[in-house]
């Protein structure tokens, strides 16, 4: 089993990064750095489905002059994309939600917040 | 040897990503998290992705970073305790 | 206490999700399953099935166009839900505020002469998507990037020329407004929505439709990101 591990070695780094934004996500209380892990989970996630469709040796899969076969799978990569724009859209509401709780209560903790209703 | 150096690759994005999670100052969490989509950038473009590589460093590098710049100016810049 | 109920939680999370990488199949091998089935007929069959050289573009704009069509829409949403939750009324008036502190002459200078050529790359690469690596929404960014960078040099009321009033809130639509309109030329010309033709001799209103839905993801791209830029950044 160490050896599938180590072979396996980049799903292995992806798993530990995830377990990282997780740990950010639940017991820190600033708000913004719980967004930061929440993006770190994200980011985790698409490395790992870039890395599933890695074949050994292959080529960038664009069917240009001098491209040989084997190529690399270009599914995963197309949902990646579609994932990272996403991404940005949920970046871009949560920050605009926390200037706006910020203006509204003055600060950003959560344990402040939670005393405050 | 290209795997010795995905290996480096990969111990530097942990440890950046660690380093995010770790500081009380956000200003400098937010640039090292810059640095940490650079990475993940260029590992990409090791795994034959160039597509999403592209997308990731216009991304990381302009849009997520000038945006939590812009949040962490109208609200705090250090976290307390 | 709480930190360590945290860890020892995140412990118990993360040792199944070890186990299980060990027992997916080798990084790297070409036996995959991921790779045997649709990857490999998307490999063999995409140049002529669907006229692009560069294989993920002809993934999301022809053969999964409909998951793009809804991206598309993603972040025009928030973009207006960006917009709603920021702009109230007595809120703020978005005038010209001077920066605290002017950036030196030397990042003046350089981003003044960068913009154009940056421009240029980026009409570039929303062009040239089916070709080599690129697309609509990274010359999109970039095109957005170049924007935010000249808001830094200059002050917020010049900037603001440079997209236009009248047909902002078109602009800002457009990619969903391009993306119906080639996908209403479908219907009516092959009967499916977001068709596109097979046989060698419409190769050319094929490569045109996968341009202007280039161009119209890029266009919309780049003016949701200088319009949710302006919005947080201009409101007091």
């Amino acid at each position: 089993m160490i050896e599938a591990l180590w072979h396996n070695i980049d799903y292995v780094a992806c798993v530990v990064l995830f377990c990282i934004g997780l740990y950010a996500m639940i017991a820190k209380d600033n708000l913004i750095k719980k967004f930061i892990g929440l993006n770190i989970m994200e980011t985790s996630v698409f490395a790992f489905i870039v890395a599933l469709g890695v074949v050994e040796d292959g080529d960038a899969p664009i069917m240009g002059s001098g491209a040989t076969p084997p190529f690399i799978n270009p599914l995963p990569q197309s949902l990646i994309l579609t994932g990272i724009v996403v991404a940005v859209s949920t970046t871009a509401l949560a920050l605009t939600l926390i200037i706006r709780i910020h203006k509204q209560c003055g600060t950003i903790e959560a344990d402040e917040l939670r005393e405050m209703e | 040897m290209s795997k010795l150096f995905d290996l480096l690759l990969l111990l530097l994005l942990i440890s950046c990503a660690l380093a995010v999670v770790r500081m009380k100052d956000l200003l400098a969490a937010t640039i090292v998290f810059s640095s940490y989509s650079l990475i993940m950038c260029l590992l990409w473009l090791l795994r034959g992705a160039p597509d999403v590589a592209m997308t990731e460093a216009a991304v990381g590098a302009g849009v997520t970073t000038i945006l939590f710049l812009l949040a962490i100016s109208r609200t705090t810049r250090y976290e307390r305790k | 206490m709480k930190r360590a109920a945290v860890i020892v939680f995140l412990v118990v999370v993360a040792i199944p999700l070890v186990l299980a990488m060990a027992d997916l199949p080798p990084y790297g091998s070409p036996d995959s399953p991921a790779y045997t089935h649709v990857g490999s007929y998307y490999l063999e069959h995409g140049v002529e099935e669907a006229g692009a050289e560069n294989i993920v573009t002809d993934v999301i704009l022809n053969y999964r166009g409909f998951d793009t069509e809804g991206e598309v829409t993603v972040i025009f949403t928030a973009m207006a839900a960006v917009l709603a939750v920021l702009m109230v009324a007595g809120g703020g008036t978005a005038e010209a505020r001077p920066l605290p502190t002017p950036p030196s002459v030397v990042v003046r200078f350089i981003v003044r002469v960068m913009a154009p050529l940056t421009l240029m790359f980026a009409a570039y690469v929303i062009m040239n998507g089916h070709i080599t690596p690129g697309g609509g929404f990274q010359g999109g960014t970039v095109a957005g990037a170049v924007f935010i960078a000249l808001t830094l040099v200059m002050t917020e009321h010049d900037v603001s020329h440079l997209i236009p009033h009248r047909p902002e809130r078109v602009l800002q639509a457009a990619a969903p407004i391009v993306y119906c309109a080639v996908g209403l030329l479908g219907l009516t010309l092959f009967d499916v929505y977001l068709g596109y033709p097979r046989t060698e001799e419409m190769a050319l209103l094929r490569t045109a439709m996968l341009v202007a839905l280039e161009i119209g993801i890029g266009v919309g791209g780049a003016t949701v990101i200088a319009t949710i830029f302006r919005t947080m950044g201009s409101d007091q």
